[in-house]
């Protein structure tokens, strides 16, 4: 199926065809890959036109998206303190 | 109490000061967006606050945090906010908690709580505190922010069974990322360093005031879901995302049992070994965080036979106790668990002080969960 996969920022955007067997991890993985995203950042992808999360390990197919939809890779942001993290 | 102050938010449609003033609230979390979110509660008039936070006032937290001072650098974060608070309005009951939110929140406190807020800085602890926002069915906004991005999540456990809690939507590589911090088991691992992520006071002002309204209005919200808003603090472009259960989450399959709650006395002793006669098989019990049960140094003890009991939270330590304190070696082995058999806390812990928050088993199709007490620690 072919859907539109864009970042947060909406800097990267692209058209894309994605295989049902994927998951949401695997479509993350190449985007980081080929967009050079930070690689010391978590992130979850999110079904924008179904307003849903995707599930981190689950099929795509399993995951009700359909021709068309908007894919946005979303940061999982841990700060809230004062950004140093400490544990 | 002087109501003249709040004559004008009586103005406001959707507003009731008198259901404000009567709410009750935990904020874990006392640094950029815990200062906003108790700026914004303790402004509009709300009754209680108790707040958590084990840290100290360092300078770089003064570009951030609306309540610190130069002057209150070395002073614990808490007890300065409450202080700061109490200044803007002296009719809030406000409590500080220095420590940590774990050791600190007895369930009795949670239970007489309307919401908890997590303005916190990292995984370990939002996992927590979702763990028993979701156990006991207590609503939970969590925040986080970054230089540019706002999260603000709602987990309304206390109106809805099958949601989705916290840990439904975390990816594997948050808990990789954890288990790199941690050396073996949930031994700190000394030699790692903490990711330092920038943030500005714009998204935890951003982040502060959506999850005051979010909990304010919790129950008007009526959600069937639990739900994101994702905010872009430099476009405004702002998406609010249902967060969708996962069926094989762990947190979620206990949410979903009967469960009891008891408290006992947290010494394993005649209580345990009663238990262990009455129920007359060995269940299992399994403890709310890793427990580090013994050290024990191959090189000192070559019989093998005379490992030192310790029965301590595993979090207390690093990976510095891998070298033995008397010989030097590094041949020590080092057991760290959450689950055991009634048996074996009979046999082998017997005398010491269960040192986590509850344990839990399940008896007869239900799933009990049991409050430590404090009590006199033979594990000191």
């Amino acid at each position: 199926m072919n859907v539109i996969l864009r970042t947060a920022d909406q800097l990267r955007k692209a058209e894309l065809t994605i295989e049902p067997e994927y998951t949401s991890s695997d479509v993350i993985e190449q985007a980081i890959a080929n967009w050079a995203l930070p690689t010391d950042t978590d992130y979850t992808l999110v079904n924008i036109t179904k307003q849903t999360t995707i599930a981190p390990n689950a099929a795509l197919s399993t995951s009700r998206i359909e021709d068309g939809d908007i894919l946005e890779i979303q940061p999982v942001l841990v700060a809230g303190y004062d950004g140093t993290n400490k544990g | 109490m002087d109501n003249s102050r709040y004559l004008r938010n009586n103005l406001i449609d959707w507003f009731s000061q008198e259901t404000i003033h009567n709410k009750h609230y935990a904020i874990i979390g006392c640094g950029a967006v815990g200062n906003e979110v108790i700026k914004n509660l303790v402004l509009l008039g709300v009754g209680k606050l108790d707040i958590f936070d084990f840290d100290k006032i360092e300078i770089h937290n003064l570009t951030k945090s609306i309540f610190f001072r130069e002057s209150d650098i070395g002073k614990y974060k808490a007890d300065v906010l409450a202080s700061r608070a109490i200044e803007v309005d002296p009719n809030v009951q406000i409590f500080p908690f220095i420590g940590d939110f774990y050791d600190k929140m007895t369930l009795d406190m949670l239970k007489d709580y309307d919401a908890v807020i997590s303005c916190v800085d990292n995984f370990e602890s939002r996992i927590r505190i979702n763990q028993i926002c979701a156990l006991y069915s207590k609503d939970l906004i969590n925040t986080g922010i970054d230089s540019r991005f706002v999260i603000v999540d709602i987990y309304p456990f206390s109106t809805n069974e099958n949601i989705a809690c916290y840990e439904c939507n975390l990816p594997a590589s948050v808990y990789h990322q954890i288990s790199k911090r941690y050396s073996c088991g949930w031994l700190k691992n000394i030699s790692s360093k903490e990711k330092i992520v920038p943030t500005t006071p714009l998204t935890a002002s951003l982040a502060g005031a959506l999850a005051s309204s979010y909990v304010l209005r919790i129950d008007d919200l009526n959600l069937q879901s639990s739900r994101r808003t994702f905010i872009d603090s430099m476009t405004g472009s702002t998406s609010n995302i249902d967060l969708q259960k996962r069926n094989d989450c762990k947190i979620c399959s206990i949410r979903s049992k009967n469960k009891i709650f008891v408290k006992a006395p947290s010494t394993i002793g005649y209580n345990i070994f009663r238990l262990s006669r009455a129920v007359r098989k060995n269940i299992s019990f399994k403890s709310s965080e890793p427990i580090l049960t013994e050290i024990h140094c191959l090189d000192c003890d070559t019989n093998g036979k005379n490992p030192k009991i310790v029965f301590k939270k595993a979090r207390d330590y690093d990976s510095s106790i891998s070298t033995c304190p008397d010989c030097g070696g590094h041949k020590v082995k080092i057991s760290i668990k959450d689950s055991f058999s009634l048996g074996e806390l009979v046999t082998k812990f017997y005398g010491y002080n269960i040192p986590c928050k509850y344990i839990m088993c399940e008896l007869s199709n239900e799933l009990v969960i049991i409050e430590m007490e404090e009590n006199n620690e033979r594990n000191t």
